[in-house]
């Protein structure tokens, strides 16, 4: 696990409070993950402070699975 | 009735005939009618003090085509004059101090009467917004939203208030009379009370149970409906509005356009244009225009609200046990509340917000549009500052308001201003941008949350929130400007002159306000107050036409405070623009309004994902969700607004490349004049 994507991991488990367990590459935010609206709001800027970057909010909304998630920060940093 | 028009008495001939129709007078002498009366047409009458009757020789046309003879039948008429061509039939009890128009039709009433010195629902007190008293609107039926609101908001300008409640006394004893009216073609059915109430022309009253105190203003391009069990005292009625399925009124004052109905009940509460209320219940509210509320359990209390929705359950606290019921609420314009939303007065909500769950505790975020607030489980307010600028509820809403007003008649009495992005929301996106600046340079990043008058916002989201207004202000400000540049192209000279003449009648102010539903820069308000606690505006019709003249210069005012904020936010004088800075300003305009565009057409597609086909395919198998979602919401790529946008975006890429394309063309011009 590269530290981009563990680093991914812990954010999206401390944003959405849910086990760490539960969360894998394939894992959808909305779907699997139960990131509401605002919830995927916080997501963004909780990431965007972690890796200390800004994220574009158009192609943020691209990002529908961790695995993308990881994949779009690993662009910026 | 034409009051010069020739009146003579009866002959002792029709006298004698209507005697033999079943009629009777106290006093025949007092009886007085116009030439071509035709006696067959009264029948089984009873006339008392000084009757005028007019000339019965067609038939009244009702709804649906059906005709009825003109005449008195079966009806006890005293102190009354009715016009030509009218059919007064069964009013066993009396219509008394009427004056009836011409093709009037009043049919199976009990009773109407006009008493001495009636005022017909003008000159009552209603106390809106703070119910314990102190913010009253004195009704009259030339009130419009903004005389209304400085006479209800502004009495820390207490000789403006006076000079106000001045004007209102003036008409409403221009209007006191010892009698009543019906207009015109106005046609009441089946009315069990109507006692000092003027109707106005071509008004429908259909089954009202009581009306009593009160003016329904009807014309004939914008007829007012009362209907089916209907009780009202102090009221007002506006054209083209209904009152209908029994709603139940006292002191209330209902604007043009309005539809209040299906057993709304409302007191000592003002609805302006184009507002709907139903089943639910309105007490001591300001409703300025297009406040909207349908559900049956719906309390607006002692609250402010206009371009408004309101979901079911929707309850405000003005009371708390304490000194009585004196809190008052604002929800600026646009605002939401969602189903079983509670807010607990004092409360200001900014434009645009929405509001979710049950909020106890006060904030006011005021300067905040757009806002997403909701209450936490411990009932404070998490606040997520510009999250709803993107949503295509807001979207929607924006489009769909002009094309809903519903006022016919010539004089449209309360000035509107639709605009959703206005120097009013983008200064406060403006300013609300600095404080969240602020805010993020100063709270350590161990806070996890700050506090935005009252509301909680995460510290995370001080950032984000910031992105979104900026979205806003950069939109708005370069379209204004690419708008501009447009014209300029098409017309260099012309607009040129028009440029200039329209700032020579601008007024700037950094800060616009709303009054009831129109923006103006601030400065203007204070001219119109000050010219009213002068005295040179001293009537109704000056305060109206100061209100027009406003509203007419909504543009100039616009762009000379858009060319401020321009420099402000750019750094770039928009005076004289040099080919390259137009270009680049067109360049950036089609990038950020694509972006939002996209951003809102994302938020549409939410309604289509996976958790929105929850419960579809009832009974069926898997396949059938999908089926079944198809066939009740259709595809998302085929929803007519998603279809909108898309052609919006593509006819932004259209328009920007002309504008580059004309600049181009113009490669000798140094500069565009805007």
């Amino acid at each position: 696990m590269s530290d981009v994507e563990r680093r991914v991991k812990e954010v999206v488990a401390r944003t959405l409070k849910i086990d760490p367990g539960r969360i894998t590459d394939k894992s959808r935010f909305v779907e699997d993950l139960g990131a509401e609206s605002i919830q995927s709001v916080e997501l963004v800027a909780a990431f965007e402070e972690e890796f200390d970057i800004e994220m574009d909010e158009e192609e943020a909304l691209e990002v529908k699975t961790v695995g993308k998630a990881v994949e779009f920060i690993q662009k910026y940093v | 009735m034409d009051d010069n028009r020739a009146f003579r008495v009866l002959s002792r001939r029709e006298i004698e005939l209507l005697r033999m129709q079943g009629c009777f007078a106290e006093d025949w002498g007092l009886i007085e009618v116009a030439d071509g009366f035709d006696p067959a047409c009264v029948r089984n009458s009873h006339f008392s003090g000084r009757v005028r009757l007019g000339r019965f020789s067609d038939n009244v046309r009702l709804p649906g085509g059906f005709e009825k003879p003109s005449g008195i039948y079966n009806a006890v008429l005293s102190n009354c004059t009715v016009g030509d061509n009218t059919r007064i039939s069964n009013v066993p009890d009396r219509i008394a101090n009427y004056d009836i128009a011409e093709r009037v039709c009043i049919e199976n009433v009990s009773t109407m009467q006009a008493n001495p010195g009636a005022t017909f629902g003008n000159g009552v007190e209603i106390s809106v917004l703070n119910e314990a008293g102190g913010r009253e609107i004195l009704l009259f039926d030339r009130l419009s939203a903004q005389f209304a609101y400085l006479m209800c908001l502004h009495r820390y300008r207490p000789k403006l208030i006076e000079q106000l409640r001045r004007i209102a006394r003036q008409y409403v004893e221009s209007v006191r009379s010892d009698r009543g009216q019906v207009g015109t073609g106005a046609r009441i059915c089946s009315a069990e009370e109507i006692i000092d109430v003027r109707i106005g022309p071509f008004a429908t009253v259909n089954h009202a149970s009581s009306l009593r105190n009160g003016t329904i203003l009807s014309s004939e391009e914008a007829p007012t409906m009362v209907g089916v069990k209907v009780i009202a005292e102090d009221f007002i009625v506006a054209e083209s509005s209904s009152v209908t399925g029994g709603a139940m009124l006292s002191k209330v004052f209902v604007g043009q356009g309005c539809q209040v109905g299906r057993q709304y009940s409302a007191e000592n509460s003002a609805f302006f244009a184009n507002c709907e209320a139903f089943h639910g219940e309105a007490c001591s509210v300001f409703a300025g225009p297009y406040t909207v509320t349908h559900h049956k359990s719906t309390l607006l209390i002692a609250g402010l609200f206009s371009f408004y929705n309101a979901g079911s359950g929707t309850n405000e606290s003005n009371h708390m046990y304490k000194l009585g019921p004196a809190h008052e609420g604002k929800l600026l314009r646009g605002t939401k509340t969602g189903s079983f939303s509670y807010l607990m007065w004092p409360c200001r909500v900014g434009p645009f917000s929405v509001v979710l769950g049950k909020h106890s505790t006060n904030f006011d975020t005021g300067d905040f549009p757009f806002s997403h607030l909701e209450a936490r489980s411990d009932g404070k307010c998490a606040m997520i500052p510009g999250f709803h600028l993107t949503t295509v509820g807001t979207v929607r809403d924006a489009a769909k308001w002009p094309k809903r007003d519903r006022r016919k008649d010539a004089t449209k009495r309360d000035a509107i201003s639709f605009e959703v992005f206005s120097p009013y929301t983008i200064g406060k996106m403006i300013k609300a941008t600095r404080r969240l600046k602020e805010l993020q340079d100063a709270t350590d990043r161990s806070v996890e949350e700050v506090s935005i008058g009252g509301g909680l916002v995460k510290r995370l989201l001080l950032r984000t929130s910031q992105k979104y207004y900026r979205t806003g202000i950069e939109m708005y400000l370069l379209e204004k400007v690419v708008q501009r540049i447009e014209a300029a192209l098409d017309d260099a000279k012309r607009n040129e002159k028009a440029g200039s003449a329209a700032l020579q009648d601008a007024v700037y102010s950094p800060d616009w306000v709303d009054i009831a539903g129109q923006l103006m820069p601030r400065q203007r308000l204070v001219d119109l107050e000050g010219a009213l606690e002068t005295g040179s505006v001293a009537t109704l019709d000056a305060f109206d036409a100061a209100i027009a003249n406003i509203l007419r210069h909504y543009g100039a005012d616009e762009w000379a405070w858009v060319r401020n904020a321009y420099e402000e936010v750019f750094g770039v004088p928009v005076g004289e623009l040099t080919a390259e800075k137009a270009c680049a300003a067109a360049r950036e305009l089609l990038r950020v309004k694509s972006k939002f565009l996209n951003l809102v057409t994302a938020d549409a597609q939410k309604e289509f994902s996976e958790s929105s086909r929850l419960g579809y395919g009832q009974d069926g198998e898997v396949d059938d969700v999908e089926r079944d979602f198809r066939q009740v919401r259709g595809l998302y790529e085929e929803n007519q607004f998603v279809l909108e946008m898309n052609r919006s975006i593509e006819q932004l890429h259209q328009r920007i490349e002309r504008i580059e394309q004309a600049i181009g063309r113009q490669q000798g011009t140094k500069s565009i004049c805007l």
